[in-house]
């Protein structure tokens, strides 16, 4: 059969996609150095890089780059393991297990991830249909799940709906019946960690046609996305909300995600009592999509003073082993991993992470324009094309396969067997105050 | 209609309306600052710079040129979204100043393009007032927008003063339900002046006794001082006719004021005892004045001359403050403003958001907060330590600083107090530079609502001192990581 001619436009995205591809790996391997300008306190060079390498190889880097913490002086970047000496270390004969449950109540559907992380909402219009593809076929792959974000179900995302959670968010936007009954997963965003207490925003530039069809809008117009919930002012209308969706699939576990506020003990347990399976909470340090600068720093706390506020109350109200904790919203690493579950969550969500993976080197223009110039968090048609989403999946899987390798390297290192069996053992942690004066 | 007036709506209170026409009836006006873009006058640094390799940059244009058969579109298509190598000559020229070092021209081309953070940007401001905080004011200068961008946070964990504080949120409370900017109604308005705990009335009903003296400000934000070495007509000018446009203060000492022949009731002038004789000032009276330090002669001097105005003391935060804002209730003052240095350090080094919460407590304790207006001003450079300091327990707060960048001065050196500090300035056109001090206005404003919005709360006066909606770096450790091995309380 005649091959078919490639257009000048398929050619040119052929050319910038090889030279990408040729950077990130020539970039990681620091072939040509340290990549100037690269990185910031949160996501330092050496994690960006270091995650590039990950994608690449599926395994930690060997050259010296530092892969495990970042350099923000505060937080995970403080906290260190009080490894075992080598003598007392889980041989590598014996299995260790890195799998999670989703649902830990004694009714409903029992469902089990292999990793204890699955991907975070990020709405279609805040980043491409091919990187949603992406992320969905390494959900598929590693069997676990990526959320819709709150722009709507693409349907091209259809084949991979048992992998796909389906979040509903005050904006409402393209939540039709359908969708929450093909749903294993349905999750109410009440806030997210990068703005909370303000709602989604999407700026009228990357608010295409085909955005503004899927979200029923007008093109071109702004979307901020209102908060709260309009039909929620109590933890029972929150049930409501809950009974509402098990209703429409009673098949579907419930996961609630909220933001990190002074109370958040007591809305991990007002979302137990409404029938949660899953209490996603977001820390303010993390977030892919548009936010005003002053609530990203400045409004709720971080996560990692969050995780174990909650996962103390939770044990104290008899409650812990009844609903899942993930953590998410400043997790970049699989070490920020293992200690968000030794502070007490069950398992974490990773967004930001996933598109570094892709080559995300976090220059914060997503918002704006045509969007990202790597092709991520863009909806422009030209961009899109620089991302095709089986090397995405293939990128975002490898990192999945570090992440495992690291997890059970750790564990190993402190004589654990199971994940599970790292939930809230702070006793494991150590305070590394020197680390602050790297900030 | 043209030249036709809207009548005035008796539904609406007289305190909420204006009049916009001196001879017309009231009209209803909902204050709103409007915002203009003001591009800077003066130079100001790009964020990054590029560098292209010539003979790199020809050996990689002549590779393509020979494997995409000399398809013109192919070969000038670059990686750069923004600008950067459209210039004339391409990539042999780029021009930095559109680089918004997204580093895909680098990722593509390893071997000859490099980007750099641009060194001079690391020079502006000071130690306090760090490059990225001057970024962030020029821009509000710039357009009057809050800022926004993607990929989430960048920054330092946490740390001293005010990056150590996070204020609340709340999951489901919201002050109303039709978005921030739209309908919603969040109140910024703050009262300046006497409150006593209770009215007494005479037997007609009528009020006994002197009527409390008060005035209320749109904005919990007053302009301050200009340091000493700023002695600019043109400066003076623009902080007088901005803060006439924002309906809120501006404080100038009162010689300047009688020698510039500034006036209005929106000034209000510092007094020190040197003035005493000669406390006059044209036109209408002020709305405050304000004493340099206590002076018993000069406080009643000040009430013979502006018996309408409020008096208000300027206190330094610093040793033994505390008794003497006691002290000076006592004796009468109801309006304190209570200054750190341009670093937010009082005169014994500790940091400004510590002192406000003694002052505030202090009066708590003495029963007396109610009573009292405190304004603070010094280290207040960001639109997030507006909230945060009122959290703390001030009423309103003033600025000296940040108006100073969001004009273009560039401080010359560190810029630590009012006395010693010098600064380079621009031309400075009064149109523009009350347009700057207007959109800053505006985004720190619109920046106040988004905090309020998400603590679900309806107005400022109900955030001051409310210190159960904010967290505190040092205690949200103790209660996470207590426990952990190292950790020792900070």
């Amino acid at each position: 059969m005649k091959k078919a001619k490639k257009s000048v436009d398929q050619l040119i995205t052929e050319k910038h996609t090889e030279a990408l591809h040729r950077g990130f790996q020539a970039w990681s391997e620091l072939r040509y150095g340290m990549m100037s300008a690269l990185g910031d306190h949160r996501w330092t060079a050496d994690l960006i890089l270091s995650t590039w390498i990950q994608a690449e190889t599926g395994n930690v880097p060997g050259n010296g780059l530092e892969y495990r913490i970042g350099d923000s002086g505060g937080g995970f970047d403080l906290l260190d393991f009080k490894f075992l000496p080598d003598d007392r270390w889980v041989s590598e004969d014996i299995p260790v297990r890195t799998s999670i449950p989703l649902n830990r109540r004694r009714f409903d559907r029992k469902i089990e991830i292999p990793i204890p992380l699955y991907g975070g909402g990020m709405s279609y219009g805040s980043i491409s249909e091919h990187i949603m593809l992406a992320r969905a076929r390494a959900a598929a792959a590693w069997s676990t799940y990526t959320s819709t974000g709150e722009g709507g179900y693409p349907d091209s995302l259809a084949p991979y709906k048992d992998h796909v959670i389906t979040q509903v968010a005050t904006g409402m936007f393209g939540v039709r019946e359908e969708t929450i009954q093909r749903a294993p997963i349905v999750e109410f965003k009440y806030a997210q960690g990068a703005k909370p207490g303000l709602g989604g925003h999407l700026l009228g530039d990357k608010t295409t046609v085909a955005v503004a069809k899927m979200r029923e809008s007008v093109p071109w117009v702004s979307l901020f996305s209102p908060f709260p919930f309009h039909s929620v002012y109590s933890v029972e209308d929150h049930k409501k909300h809950i009974d509402w969706v098990r209703t429409i699939n009673p098949g579907a576990l419930v996961c609630v995600k909220v933001s990190t506020p002074t109370d958040i003990d007591m809305v991990a347990v007002g979302s137990y009592y409404a029938g949660a399976h899953i209490l996603q909470i977001d820390g303010g340090y993390g977030g892919t999509g548009a936010a005003p600068e002053i609530a990203k720093k400045n409004i709720a706390m971080p996560i990692e003073f969050a995780i174990p506020k909650v996962h103390r109350y939770l044990v104290q109200e008899g409650i812990r082993d009844e609903i899942v904790v993930m953590a998410s919203g400043g997790i970049r690493t699989a070490h920020d991993m293992a200690k968000a579950i030794a502070l007490g969550a069950d398992g974490c969500v990773l967004g930001t992470a996933e598109l570094v993976a892709l080559g995300c080197t976090r220059c914060s223009n997503c918002e704006r324009g045509r969007g990202c110039p790597f092709g991520l968090t863009t909806t422009d048609p030209e961009l899109t094309q620089l991302v095709d989403p089986e090397w995405g999946a293939k990128r975002i899987g490898n990192l999945y396969r570090s992440i495992q390798l690291q997890l059970s390297r750790i564990l190993r290192q402190l004589g654990l067997r199971d994940i599970r069996e790292l939930r809230g053992r702070t006793d494991l942690l150590s305070y590394n105050r020197q680390n602050e004066n790297r900030a | 209609m043209a030249g036709k007036k809207r009548p005035a709506d008796p539904s609406i209170p007289e305190s909420n309306l204006k009049a916009l026409n001196p001879d017309g009836p009231h009209v209803y006006h909902r204050y709103h600052i409007e915002t203009d873009p003001a591009p800077d006058v003066a130079p100001y640094p790009s964020r990054f710079q590029v560098r292209v390799g010539k003979v790199g940059l020809a050996r990689h244009l002549l590779r393509e040129i020979v494997h995409y058969r000399f398809n013109r579109r192919l070969v000038t298509s670059r990686p750069c979204m923004y600008g950067v190598f459209s210039g004339p000559i391409g990539g042999f020229a780029p021009r930095p100043k559109m680089c918004v070092g997204c580093l895909r021209c680098m990722t593509e081309n390893p071997d000859f393009v490099r980007v750099y953070h641009n060194p001079q940007r690391q020079l502006l401001g000071d130690s306090y007032f760090t490059p990225q905080l001057v970024d962030a004011v020029m821009y509000e200068a710039q357009t009057g927008k809050i800022p926004v961008k993607g990929a989430g946070y960048r920054g330092k964990f946490g740390g001293i003063g005010w990056d150590g504080m996070w204020t609340d949120m709340s999951e489901i409370v919201r002050p109303t339900r039709d978005g921030i900017h739209g309908r919603e109604f969040i109140s910024t308005v703050v009262h300046v002046g006497e409150r006593p705990s209770y009215l007494t009335f005479n037997d007609q009903g009528m009020p006994a006794g002197p009527i409390p003296r008060g005035f209320s400000l749109p904005l919990p934000i007053l302009f301050d001082l200009p340091p000493v070495s700023l002695l600019q007509d043109s400066l003076v000018r623009i902080l007088v006719e901005s803060a006439r446009e924002l309906e809120t203060l501006v404080i100038l000492p009162l010689s300047q004021m009688q020698r510039l022949g500034v006036q209005g009731q929106h000034i209000v002038p510092l007094v020190t005892p040197e003035d005493h004789g000669s406390l006059a000032i044209p036109g209408e009276g002020p709305l405050m004045v304000e004493l340099d330090s206590w002076n018993e002669a000069l406080f009643k001097g000040v009430l013979r001359q502006f018996p309408a105005a409020i008096p208000c003391l300027r206190l330094n935060f610093g040793s033994g403050f505390e008794e003497q804002l006691l002290g000076c209730v006592d004796a009468g003052i109801r309006v304190f403003h209570l200054v750190a240095n341009y670093h937010g350090r009082s005169t014994d080094g500790d940091f400004v958001l510590d002192t406000i919460r003694r002052a505030h407590q202090i009066l708590v304790d003495a029963r007396r907060r109610d009573h009292v207006t405190l304004i603070g001003g010094g280290g207040i450079i960001a639109a997030e330590h507006v909230p945060k300091a009122i959290i703390c327990g001030l009423d309103l707060v003033s600025l000296e600083t940040p108006l100073l960048i969001a004009l273009q001065l560039a401080m010359a050196h560190g810029c630590a107090d009012r006395s010693t500090s010098q600064f380079i300035v621009p031309d400075l056109a009064l149109g523009w530079g009350t347009q700057r001090l207007k959109n800053l206005l505006a985004s720190w404003r619109d920046q106040l609502l988004e905090v309020m919005g998400a603590m679900g709360l309806r107005e400022v006066r109900r955030l001051r001192g409310e210190l159960g909606r904010a967290m505190f770096q040092k205690d949200l450790e103790r209660e996470a990581f207590e426990g952990i091995a190292g950790y020792e309380k900070g």
